[in-house]
């Protein structure tokens, strides 16, 4: 009684023995390290969202094809990153952008940078004119045809330095925009072949290249123009900063600029069917307002883990392809486990013709092929993370069984099951109160080792294409990587690294059950 | 109970498991037919081609492949029996993509499997009885650990990744860094040109053999290794729990030197366990080894029952399926009478 009396939540039952558990169990490093490990997998699989840095779907294409990851440039300090290479994409930041109008007529352009009232960054380049101011200058010749029709217009520039010495493979720009317009610009049917939003890369010797011109039909409200540079853009644009093998450049240094602006076009200052040009009609105003100036720019290196054999993101599908891997192995090794502990409970406790049926069972299910009965069962049922949980509890639990139903004929015949018997307590109210928790201990290191043999099932499975098309899995990547020849393609990262993944937590799991083995198998612990 | 009495009581055990078998592959491969109500054959043939075959030779195809188009019950009873009659007398049928019989296609790749799975056995049964009986000698000992550490390393590991990985290695960067002085096959059985131009050489079996050597040396460590973990495990727990038995002490007690205890008193009674084991691995031998198979491209009967599976040719993963499980049935049988020959304390029953 007096223990009773003093005695907190501390002393407790099961606090005892969880406390004395855990006493024998922190023994073990590798049974620490285990936990360390599983940890860190179930942060990965709910931080997934977070950590993930591109679309994981296993089909979505973000990037050309096996990239390799980007700290492999450490060792090839020429080659590019693939990345996001403007300095103020969201156009932020106002020292970033440098405002700039050229010829005769200045007064009739500005441009400002703002934050909007919804904390995103706006440029607005407007182009203000009226019927009094008719000396626009117009460009006679351009041999090019990169600069505009007109001298006079506006531009905004955004610089960076190009610090690798090679061309990129491929560069994308997205561009926001949106187009308000007053006056004559507004009511004048033609109007939106007045002007052009223009685009260009200014390489270090101030050559312009032109990238893109755009077309009406304008609106007011944000659209997004994606425009892919051809080869032609590149070679303008990079070309005189890479060096040659003697060590030389064309271009005195690596500081590239895009310029993106608007200037009138020719339709403004001439009219081929009256009297009077636009330029004397025409008094207005258009505003072209930049949400955002992207270029994503295609290297040899993408991301943390590179791309796959589609264009995805690798780390992203590898992040998410933990919660696959850990929600399979955990659930279908639950529903094993319950399966086999009942079937070994009744089996065991009641023996005789019900033992003899279910382990004549038992016996039947280990001697179909377990791998190939899997792939006919997930292909038949069709391959989702259900079913294929399902499929893989359907053959797991017999080992479970035939475990639990030796533990129970050795328990039934003790003692203290033939008094509760005797006092009158039902068959379920024993195997379930005194049984079961005496089998217990035994079990916990079956369940960790099941889940190990779970997680190795489901990659097979996904290995050989039976699994969620649209899930990520690493199973799945590497079947992408064997069947699309990763490695011959050089791509080693596919191969490496889900693989790792698949190993490093079962490796986690066998560490945890081997541990529970030791601590609470008691025949093992005096070894 | 004697042995007699154990044995004709186990033989008709293994004949209900068999006929417990036979009827669930019957009814697992017709499962298509008995909950959706197509049959194979309408898998097989496109809606385009069926409308252009008569009937006759429609008809002609379901005979040939053992089926009834929309059958009834009694249609069931006579495919059921089609199927038996079949099965014992070893007529698997006709696959569907390649028009062969069955058995001719299984007995082709049979050698592969056999060789490939028989070698990697071999290997990993050898290094695990090896390893386990030296740590089990000294267990808790820095060897023991380390020993352990791996198994369970190689226990956790994906074999088809480690498959891979070989092949990554072996097949492609290290023939390219060392000139091609190292240099594995890219998977494959057999290269075409060996098979070509050794049809011509005197020596001819032996080029060949020597090719297919050179193929199965990457797949056979991988299966090996990943053999291995289990049966070291299985035989240093074995041998560590003979060595706490009373008559262990008693031969310490007559004077015995440890290598003496170990090897004749400790490993012959921790084999007897292992002999069950190993004559099971061998039951599952025709099993192959898919994953493995596929990653290596081998020729292999684990490789055809996926493709076979993928392209619905029922008949052949039915057969496959089949022989798996009756050669593991067998196997076990043999695994338990072997064990009662060769451990005389066992009481039958």
């Amino acid at each position: 009684m007096s223990e009773t009396k003093k005695g907190g939540w501390k002393d407790s039952n099961w606090y005892v023995s969880a406390s004395s558990f855990w006493r024998e169990y922190r023994k073990h490093k590798i049974g620490i390290l285990g936990i360390i490990v599983l940890l860190f997998y179930v942060g990965m699989a709910f931080g997934a969202p977070m950590l993930a840095t591109h679309d994981p779907s296993p089909n979505a294409k973000v990037a050309p094809t096996f990239l390799a990851p980007g700290w492999v440039s450490i060792f090839d300090p020429s080659g590019v990153t693939t990345g996001e290479y403007m300095p103020d994409p969201q156009l932020l930041n106002s020292e970033a952008n440098d405002f700039q109008e050229r010829g005769l007529r200045q007064s009739e352009f500005s441009g400002q940078q703002y934050a909007g009232s919804d904390s995103a960054g706006y440029v607005d380049l407007t182009w203000e004119h009226s019927p009094e101011s008719l000396d626009m200058d117009w460009r006679l010749l351009d041999p090019t045809g990169h600069m505009p029709d007109s001298n006079s217009f506006i531009f905004f520039t955004q610089e960076f330095e190009w610090e690798f010495n090679s061309l990129p493979s491929d560069v994308n720009m997205t561009l926001e925009l949106s187009v308000t317009t007053t006056g004559s610009f507004e009511t004048e049917e033609n109007s939106g072949l007045m002007f052009k939003v223009y685009m260009w890369l200014i390489d270090p010797s101030g050559n312009w290249q032109r990238i893109y011109r755009s077309f009406p039909p304008y609106i007011d409200v944000f659209q997004s123009r994606t425009i892919d540079l051809n080869y032609f853009d590149l070679a303008a644009g990079w070309r005189g900063m890479i060096e040659d093998e003697t060590g030389v450049q064309e271009d005195p240094n690596d500081i590239l600029k895009i310029a993106v602006g608007i200037a009138p076009t020719n339709n403004f200052g001439f009219d081929y069917n009256s009297t009077h040009t636009n330029e004397e009609v025409y008094d207005g105003s258009v505003t072209v307002t930049f949400k955002r100036v992207a270029m994503l720019v295609y290297g040899n290196y993408f991301g943390i883990l590179g791309s796959t054999d589609k264009g995805g993101d690798a780390w992203s599908q590898l992040v998410y392809g933990s919660q696959v891997s850990l929600v399979i192995g955990i659930v279908a090794t639950g529903l094993s486990t319950a399966v086999g502990v009942i079937v070994g409970l009744v089996a065991g406790y009641f023996g005789g013709k019900i033992d003899e049926t279910l382990m004549r069972f038992v016996d039947f299910l280990l001697v179909i092929p377990s791998l190939p009965l899997m792939m006919v069962l997930a292909a038949f049922l069709g391959p989702t993370i259900q079913n294929i949980i399902v499929v893989i509890a359907i053959l797991g639990w017999t080992g479970t069984s035939r475990l639990i139903r030796s533990q129970v004929m050795a328990e039934k015949n003790k003692a203290y099951v033939e008094s509760a018997r005797a006092i009158g307590a039902s068959d379920t109210y024993i195997i379930f109160r005194h049984v079961l928790p005496n089998v217990t201990p035994i079990l916990f290191a079956n369940i960790t080792l099941g889940v190990v043999g779970a997680i190795l099932s489901e990659s097979g499975l996904a290995f050989l294409g039976l699994t969620d098309p649209s899930a990520p899995s690493w199973g799945r990547m590497l079947a992408d990587a064997q069947g699309t020849g990763g490695f011959s393609a050089g791509a080693w990262w596919v191969v490496v690294f889900p693989g790792m993944m698949i190993t490093i937590l079962s490796l986690a799991f066998t560490f945890v059950g081997h541990t529970l083995d030791q601590v609470l198998n008691p025949r093992l612990r005096e070894r | 109970m004697g042995l007699r009495e154990y044995v004709i009581r186990r033989s008709i055990y293994m004949f209900l498991l068999v006929v417990a078998v036979v009827c669930f592959n019957f009814f697992l491969f017709r499962l298509p037919t008995l909950v959706l109500g197509v049959s194979p054959v309408d898998l097989m043939i496109s809606e385009e081609l069926r409308r252009n075959l008569t009937r006759d030779v429609l008809a002609q195809l379901y005979t040939r492949f053992g089926l009834v188009p929309d059958p009834d019950i009694f249609d069931w009873i006579y495919m059921f029996w089609r199927y038996i009659v079949n099965m014992f007398t070893g007529n698997f049928g006709i696959s569907f993509v390649s028009q062969k019989p069955v058995m001719d296609e299984l007995m082709a790749r049979l050698p592969n499997t056999l060789l490939l799975m028989g070698t990697s056995s071999i290997v990993s049964i050898i290094l695990g009885i090896y390893t386990g009986v030296k740590v089990a000698a000294d267990p808790g000992s820095r060897k023991d650990v380390s020993a352990v550490t791996v198994a369970l390393f190689i226990y956790a590991l994906p074999i088809f990744w480690l498959g891979m990985m070989l092949l990554m290695t072996f097949s492609f960067y290290l023939p390219a860094l060392t000139d091609g002085f190292i240099n594995f096959p890219l998977g494959g059985t057999i290269d075409y040109e060996v098979w070509v131009s050794a049809k011509t050489d005197p020596l001819g079996s032996l080029v060949i053999a020597a090719n297919i050597l050179h193929h199965l040396i990457l797949p056979m460590i991988a299966l090996g290794v990943g053999g291995y973990g289990g049966y070291f495990l299985y035989m240093r727990n074995n041998l560590i729990d003979v060595m706490t038995e009373d008559y262990i002490l008693t031969a310490r007690a007559k004077g015995l030197d440890e290598n003496q205890v170990l090897y004749k008193h400790g490993l012959k009674n921790a084999m007897l366990p292992m002999v069950t084991i190993i004559a099971m691995t061998f039951g599952f031998l025709i099993n192959g080894a898919t994953l493995t198979e596929t990653v290596f491209n081998w020729y292999g009967l684990g490789r055809y029952i996926f493709e076979s599976l993928f392209i619905l040719d029922y008949p052949v993963v039915q057969a496959i399926f089949m022989i798996i499980a009756i050669t593991a049935i067998l196997a076990n049988f043999i695994a338990d009478l072997l064990y009662g020959v060769l451990d005389p304390r066992i009481k039958y029953g």
